[in-house]
């Protein structure tokens, strides 16, 4: 009778079944996970991650040699001079003596995959709850899973956006894309005022670190000062200082300096309770559903809200806005900017 | 002509296309602003505000009471526990009188009239000791709780004192990836896990939204109450010394619903944070201004929206549930019942959890209600333990008036302490009523979702019964 064994040994079997359950089906890292996610054309894929990668550097006007494809594909340069002549029999590149070029065939697919890939980004920004860390990593497995049809679909959906949400223009579904301009952030001199146009995501650490300071595509920088090696500058009242290795992984496009902008922003959770404030804008960090809602609510510029109770734990916050109370969390409102009215809404009670 | 007027508009469009690129990423917030601008301008010219509106100042002080850091959460806790009170102490009554009519004595009535007409026996036993009694059951003891729970809760919701709660409650249901508002579905489950589900319509963030609906089960509903009261009262007080019984049994029964919540923030942690991580998510709260309660408005909407439709949903389900019951009691296979077959084939698989196999069958046929589980447990342990002088016979569900029957009628089913803790876990954690699956279904339009919130309970249940039962062995021997 199998019910004979000792209690200990259920136990131990039965923490060994849940222990293989949990392994099998748990969610991205489980064996079943895993599977699904490795069962498709490796060699599709290395294909396609070529021809973006020739894109880009024709894009950007970067020389593009074999052992950067290698490197940037992480494969050897033997398998990448493999990968380059199959590309070339199947007349996506052409190549003369050393360098190469995309052709026509070629351009179009990769902006194809480009498009998917960008198009899959601003839905994961804008649409879900994914963290930012992770749309590069998601994109980069669904461009070579999702038909044209489906993103432009999905495009249409969203209402065609122009840019995925690292600041890349998305290429047009006839394959039109605009030139690559701004430059990098390391070029710009003292007093300068620019607007962020894209934070390179590849290398992920490096991004990774600018997206920990705060960085994010629309904010605008003002540069204090410039020294050998290092870039130090103030971006939304906060001062930061990058080695040029860094400020190359952002692009900036120049500013005319016409408007008295204050560089210092105050943000909401700054604002004492029973004060006013004037709100500037809600910072281009926070996206999607959440942004629609604020802005919905009536957060927008030149509205004044005012702070009116705290919850019993703190947080959230109860705030008036146009004649309703609406209680705001504090890592919402820690991206609304505001400008304090110095002055008391009313008398609080004594 | 029309050739150049195409070309023309296709110039246009990839005109304006490429334009597009150059407005930025800020273009939509552009828009929204300007709409605003523009309804504000239209607003200063026609309306005028004349004077303050002293009601608002009233609002405040209301406010900075019930939000305050040392009133908010006792004022909180105090009204939760009245309306609990109030629920629980006056739906005794009524509840015996429904009892009364229907079981006890139309019951009768209909078997008397069902033997005057001849009325084969089978078909009696399926329609009248079946699918009537079940109904009638259902209707006993689920009718006068909700009748009180679920207008005194819309008339603290009607009053504005809700969303507070929700604002007070926030930053807990945050710190598990869920809404404030969640706190109020919770509160709801303990009347009617169903309602509970559909309350949940007031979290506006869809990926908040189905994380309260999924652990609303977690919330220790009416029909669960009297479970755990019971078993409570007789295994658990039994086991500790007399004068420390009432105290200990009701300290028990408290612990399985705080049990419930912590499964709830737990579950909800976890959902969060793997399957539901990618949905949108979005937080707004708004904290409408105080106003005197529409009493008759209250009672119409709470009774006919809530109490009845919840009820309707439960008949529904328990007159083929009840022909079921009958059923597995009645139909032989060799000499045997089904019932006796399944609880004799379950009874090793179930031992290993520290139940049985009445408590299983018990489980998966009386799914319309949890308030029929304990009638059936107790046939079906007449049944299969072959009792005899206590019961209604075969497929007739009962209770029995003294305690002390039902504690004998149970031991003699075999049912120690061990039994009885695993039967208040098991209750706490398995699948919601057919009722409330039905509604998750409605609420969220999605199979996938209903699946995950039927099997999820049922899981954690044998897996906490399963330790439970091992470690006591261990600890016991």
């Amino acid at each position: 009778m199998w019910l004979a064994i000792t209690p200990g040994a259920t136990l131990l079997i039965g923490l060994l079944i849940l222990g293989i359950i949990i392994w099998v089906f748990w969610p991205k890292k489980g064996l079943l996970s895993r599977w699904t996610r490795s069962s498709m054309n490796a060699q599709r894929v290395l294909l396609e991650d070529a021809l973006k990668f020739v894109f880009d550097c024709e894009y950007k006007n970067i020389p593009c040699g074999l052992n950067s494809i290698a490197g940037n594909l992480n494969i050897s340069t033997d398998k990448a001079a493999k990968l380059l002549d199959r590309l070339r029999t199947m007349g996506l590149i052409q190549m003369d003596d050393r360098a190469f070029e995309l052709t026509d065939t070629g351009r179009s697919y990769a902006l194809r995959i480009i498009r998917v890939h960008r198009i899959w980004e601003r839905y994961l920004a804008d649409e879900t709850g994914v963290g930012q860390m992770e749309w590069h990593g998601e994109a980069d497995y669904k461009e070579h899973r999702m038909s044209i049809e489906a993103a432009d679909e999905l495009a249409a959906q969203m209402g065609n956006p122009v840019f995925d949400p690292h600041g890349d223009p998305i290429p047009s579904a006839k394959g039109e894309i605009p030139d690559h301009k701004g430059q990098s952030l390391g070029s710009l001199k003292e007093g300068n005022i620019a607007r962020i146009v894209h934070i390179e995501d590849e290398p992920k650490a490096i991004y990774q670190q600018l997206v920990a300071l705060g960085l994010y595509p629309g904010m605008e920088v003002y540069i204090l000062d410039i020294t050998d090696g290092k870039i130090t500058f103030a971006a939304n009242g906060e001062e930061c200082i990058l080695t040029t290795l860094f400020a190359s992984s952002i692009t900036v496009e120049l500013m005319p300096e016409k408007e008295e902008r204050s560089p210092k922003y105050e943000v909401l959770t700054s604002l004492p309770i029973g004060h006013q404030a004037k709100i500037i804008g809600i910072s281009p960090n926070c996206r999607g559903q959440q942004r629609r809602r604020l802005m919905d609510l009536g957060i927008v510029p030149g509205t004044v809200i005012s702070a009116e109770m705290k919850s019993a734990s703190g947080d959230p916050i109860g705030y008036r806005i146009l004649g309703a109370t609406i209680a705001i969390r504090k890592n919402q409102a820690q991206y609304i900017f505001i400008d304090k009215i110095e002055e008391k809404v009313h008398e609080t009670t004594t | 002509m029309d050739n150049k007027a195409k070309s023309n508009k296709e110039d246009i469009l990839s005109l304006a296309n490429s334009l597009r690129w150059d407005l930025g990423v800020n273009f939509h917030d552009t828009v929204i602003e300007s709409i605003y601008n523009d309804a504000s301008k239209i607003a200063n010219k026609t309306v005028r505000i004349q004077g303050k509106r002293p009601a608002y100042s009233l609002d405040l002080k209301i406010d900075r009471i019930v939000t305050s850091p040392w009133l908010g959460f006792p004022i909180m806790f105090l009204l939760l526990a009245l309306v609990f009170w109030i629920t629980i102490s006056g739906a005794n009554v009524p509840s015996g009188l429904l009892a009364s009519l229907l079981v006890d004595t139309l019951h009768p009535i209909l078997k008397g009239f069902a033997a005057s007409i001849g009325m084969p026996w089978w078909l009696d036993g399926v329609l009248i000791d079946g699918a009537y009694l079940a109904m009638a059951w259902v209707i006993a003891v689920m009718l006068p709780p909700m009748a009180i729970f679920f207008p005194l809760f819309t008339l603290l919701e009607d009053f504005g004192y809700l969303p507070r709660v929700a604002f007070n409650m926030d930053s807990l249901f945050r710190k598990v990836g869920a809404h404030g508002k969640q706190a109020l579905t919770l509160s709801m489950g303990f009347g009617c896990n169903a309602a509970g589900v559909i309350a949940a319509r007031v979290i506006d963030s869809p990926r908040e939204r189905l994380i309260a609906i999924i652990t609303n089960n977690f919330s220790l509903c009416n029909g669960r109450w009297p479970t755990q009261i019971l078993i409570a009262t007789i295994f658990i007080g039994g086991a500790v010394p007399a004068h420390l019984a009432g105290l200990v049994s009701a300290g028990a029964v408290v612990g399985i619903a705080v049990l419930g919540i912590g499964f709830s923030l737990l579950v909800s942690w976890g959902l969060s944070k793997s399957i539901l991580r990618g949905e949108a998510s979005a937080f707004s709260l708004e904290l409408p201004p105080y106003r005197p309660p529409r009493i008759l408005q209250t009672l119409y909407t709470s009774l006919i929206d809530r109490t009845i439709f919840v009820l309707w949903r439960a008949i529904v389900f328990a007159i083929p549930a009840g022909i079921l019951i009958w059923l597995v009691a009645n139909v032989n296979i060799g000499g045997i019942s089904l019932a006796e077959h399944f609880v004799q084939g379950t009874a090793p698989f179930a031992a290993i959890f520290g139940l049985n196999g009445v408590i299983l069958l018990a489980y998966i046929i009386a799914i319309p209600a949890n308030e029929i589980v304990i009638p059936t447990i107790l046939m079906l342990t007449v049944l299969t333990a072959g009792t005899t002088g206590v019961g209604e016979g075969a497929g007739v569900m009962f209770e029995l008036d003294s305690i002390g029957d039902t504690e004998n009628l149970l031991r003699a089913g075999g049912w120690t302490l061990l039994t009885a803790i695993n039967l208040m876990l098991f209750s706490l954690l398995h699948n919601p009523c057919s009722t409330t699956i039905y509604t998750i279904y409605k609420e969220t339009k999605s199979l996938k979702w209903t699946l995950v919130s039927t099997f999820l309970p049922i899981a954690l249940g044998f897996i906490v019964c399963f330790f439970t039962t091992q470690l006591w062995m261990i600890l016991m021997a």
